[in-house]
């Protein structure tokens, strides 16, 4: 068993609304998994039936070789949650919820713990109730990342934490990462999962749109190309996988399809370069071509 | 009272309009509901009055025996006038006052702290709010709503033949009630930053505003009613000589709290309370679930036993006197009917107290059994359950307090009635914790919508003891016989003091079966269903 999640053609509905329609995610043990998507793309409904919280209506799931439904405690001993918006006890300290938590989870190591809260600078002797959203996901970070789980489920973990923040975060999953843990991570911040994610997934609508190595996902979108010429490359214009192509004197920009860029390249050698730039395909463009889809 | 502040607070006022439209209509079930239900009970106990009781000779005697029963006078204070008015006026004067005043303190809260605590109100106030908005809004809304359901009330009440002067007057006392509480609510909710302190201030201060005109009432203390609420919604004497300047009391009461907690409002952060929160401690020590759900019920279960006890200290005293002050032919005569020639007076008006306050004790114990789902609905079961905690053992960390909240408030309440009366103190508490398998239903019900029907399980389980109480008060009238009057598990209550049932045991044993199915069934259900958080 090497996956850590493993979920097949999962579908939730609420009512007559479908908010999983056929998910599939399979999160392999060590790796630091990207779940991407927009707002209402199905990512918490997945959490949620991945923690036994919900029961999926169709399709199957298992998570560290379980049923999240039926083996929910069980399996709990061995994971460690952070909700997208963290609710606290109002009349709780931070530092009880944590050691709450840490205690649920079956003990936690406090060494650690005095070293993240330095690191996150939270104060944990202030009420739940006083604490900003921000603060509130640090409790829960605290808890999980004190934990000895081996598989930590984030949901938007970062969306209330400042730059400075997100950097702490960023560290700490890598080292994680580095422990031989298994992270889930959903998010809708393409540069977190980028520095971050061994693998992504991308979810539209409750369903899986893309999953892979984030190489494997850069080779279906396009490599902006700009470059200064020393001749005219007209061949250019009718090459297969050129987009946008503007010519502006001797400067050329165009977007060209991964398996494209051979003949391009030997185009353009053909012309002689003076300049030439390639910027990989951003995640952002991976989105949104996906969020395009929708429109489209 | 809003108008008389518009000079100065105009700016402070702006966003009034679009907060009242928003409270209307997040409450647009609940407004109508509990308007119609009140304004309709009036008229419904009027005819049954004159049903039941339709000469006047009737209607005197009625009176009499009444005036001498010290339960009465202790939940109602004196008829004024035997009339079908008068004691209509009598019957629903304080019970409506009750009613109305727990509604709109839950309303109050509802729409002011709350709205701070869960950091909705940080939304609309970066938007065109002004400061005050809120809190006039709140009360604007609260304060209609009385009105409405008190004049409602006028046309039934005039068509069944009473005078229309004193009927408008009657439903303006009752409209009065309800004023109080929502004026003394919007206090305390500017005085700490959590919702629930502030709605208990409130009702500790409705309770001791109504024991303090039960002490007028049944200790011959007279000018004490003049000092609560609860004594002037009886003291405008509807039918009985109207006296219309004590809605003036109320008017100067609800202005100046009204003021003073717009002022106390100017004091404050959003938020943040009048009463600082102070550090607590850096590392915890909750060994678990049940850990955590002993803190978090620690303080109501403490306030509530707090509540009772002094309740039943105050019971003790004010029956101390009974057996030889009220030794009234009438008096020993109802006694008779209701407990054999042997009853005790002093019996029979613990008997009477203890039925409605075991329905109080109800309420606590719902507070209790409801905070499982109020954790559920905020998101923060998620947090936990994420953990090895099982549902189940999450489930059970709640009920054993909702479980334990009626044996302890009952014993407090039996206990201190029974050490301030005559030391018999095991006499008294077997009475008060005959109610517990009652309760205890009440309590499995709330746990079987927990597991059924999650969203509802606070409205429904509140609407289920407000119809058991409705159901009380109808029986009175004979308005509710027979299986509809069986619904109610209070009515099964053996009366232990009176010893009017052979054999107590078995309906106690039978409401007990029926709590622990119904609790075992919403366990059940609860384990099937998906949580289900409110947002």
């Amino acid at each position: 068993m090497n996956a850590a999640v493993h979920a097949g053609g999962l579908v939730k509905s609420f009512g007559r609304a479908k908010a999983l329609d056929g998910l599939d995610l399979t999160v392999k043990t060590g790796e630091v998994h990207g779940f991407l998507g927009p707002n209402g793309a199905g990512k918490t409904t997945t959490i949620r039936i991945l923690l036994g919280q919900l029961r999926a209506d169709g399709g199957q799931v298992a998570l560290l070789g379980g049923d999240p439904w039926r083996d929910a405690t069980e399996l709990h001993r061995r994971l460690a949650y952070v909700p997208g918006d963290v609710t606290l006890w109002p009349s709780l300290t931070g530092g009880e919820v944590i050691d709450l938590l840490g205690r649920a989870r079956g003990g936690l190591d406090p060494r650690q713990r005095a070293e993240l809260l330095e690191r996150f600078e939270l104060d944990p002797r202030k009420k739940c109730r006083t604490y900003s959203k921000g603060n509130r996901q640090k409790v829960a970070l605290v808890a999980a990342f004190a934990s000895d789980a081996e598989l930590l489920i984030l949901d938007e973990p970062t969306s209330g934490l400042d730059p400075l923040m997100e950097a702490v975060f960023n560290e700490c999953v890598l080292r994680e990462k580095r422990a031989g843990r298994t992270v889930l991570l959903s998010s809708h911040i393409l540069s977190e999962v980028e520095t971050l994610c061994d693998r992504v997934s991308i979810v539209r609508a409750g369903r899986t749109v893309e999953s892979g190595t984030l190489a494997d996902l850069r080779h279906l979108t396009r490599t902006s190309v700009t470059a200064e010429l020393i001749g005219p490359a007209p061949g250019l214009a009718v090459l297969p996988g050129v987009h946008n192509l503007t010519v502006d004197g001797a400067r050329l920009r165009c977007q060209v399809d991964s398996d494209a860029l051979t003949p391009v390249l030997a185009e353009l050698a053909r012309a002689g370069v003076r300049a030439l730039t390639t910027q990989p395909p951003t995640l952002e463009e991976l989105f949104l071509r996906h969020y395009e889809g929708a429109t489209r | 009272m809003t108008g008389t502040m518009t000079g100065t607070m105009t700016g402070t006022m702006t966003g009034t309009g679009t907060l009242i439209r928003l409270i209307l209509r997040r409450d647009r079930v609940l407004l109508p509901v509990w308007i119609a239900i009140t304004a309709l009970l009036p008229a419904s106990i009027a005819s049954a009055t004159t049903d039941l009781y339709a000469h006047q000779a009737a209607r005197d005697s009625f009176a009499a025996a009444s005036a001498s029963n010290p339960a009465q006078l202790a939940m109602r204070g004196p008829i004024y006038d035997a009339s079908v008015g008068g004691l209509t006026a009598w019957t629903l004067g304080s019970s409506l006052a009750l009613f109305g005043g727990l509604i709109s303190i839950l309303l109050m809260i509802r729409h002011t702290r709350v709205e701070e605590e869960t950091g909705r109100r940080e939304l609309l106030a970066s938007g065109v709010i002004g400061r005050h908005a809120p809190l006039a809004a709140a009360l604007a809304v609260v304060l209609a709503a009385n009105l409405l359901l008190g004049l409602l009330s006028v046309p039934g009440l005039v068509a069944g033949g009473l005078p229309a002067g004193s009927s408008l007057l009657f439903g303006l006392s009752t409209a009065a009630g309800g004023w109080a509480f929502a004026a003394v609510a919007a206090i305390t909710g500017q005085l700490t930053a959590s919702s629930g302190t502030a709605r208990g201030i409130a009702i500790a201060a409705g309770g001791l505003l109504f024991a303090l005109r039960s002490l007028a009432d049944t200790g011959g203390i007279g000018w004490l009613a003049w000092l609560t609420p609860f004594g002037w919604v009886r003291l405008t004497r509807p039918y009985a000589g109207d006296q219309w300047w004590v809605l003036g009391l109320v008017a100067v009461f609800v202005t100046a709290l009204a003021v003073a907690a717009f002022a106390l409002s100017t004091r404050r952060d959003l938020a943040g309370g009048l009463i600082p929160a102070r550090p607590g401690p850096a590392e915890g020590t909750l060994p678990g679930a049940f850990g955590l759900a002993a803190r978090l019920h620690r303080g109501t279960l403490a306030g509530f036993t707090i509540g009772f006890g002094a309740l039943g200290a105050l019971l003790g005293v004010a029956a101390r006197g009974l057996n030889t002050q009220l030794d009234t032919p009438q008096f020993r005569e109802l006694a008779a009917t209701l407990g054999g020639a042997e009853a005790r007076l002093s019996d029979v008006f613990f008997t009477f107290v203890m039925y409605v306050l075991s329905q109080l004790v109800a309420g606590a114990a719902l507070v209790s059994a409801l905070r499982a789902r109020g954790e559920e609905a905020a998101g923060r079961a998620d947090l936990l359950l994420s953990t090895p905690v099982g549902r189940l053992r999450w489930a059970l960390s709640h009920l054993v307090f909702a479980v334990m909240s009626p044996v302890l408030l009952l014993t407090a309440l039996g206990a201190a009635a029974g050490l301030t009366f005559d030391g018999d103190v095991a006499r008294v508490t077997g009475a008060t914790l005959a109610y517990l398998p009652a309760v205890w239903t009440v309590v499995g019900i709330a746990t079987l919508l927990f597991g059924l029907l999650p969203r509802l399980t606070a409205a429904v389980s509140w609407t289920a003891l407000g119809l058991f109480l409705l159901v009380d008060l109808l029986a009175e009238f004979k308005l509710a016989t027979g299986i509809v009057l069986d619904l109610s598990p209070f009515v099964h209550v053996p009366a232990t003091l009176l010893g009017s049932a052979s054999s107590p045991a078995a309906p106690l044993l039978g409401l007990t079966i029926v709590a622990v199915a119904l609790t075992a069934a919403g366990l059940a259900f609860l384990r099937r269903r998906d949580l289900t958080p409110s947002a």
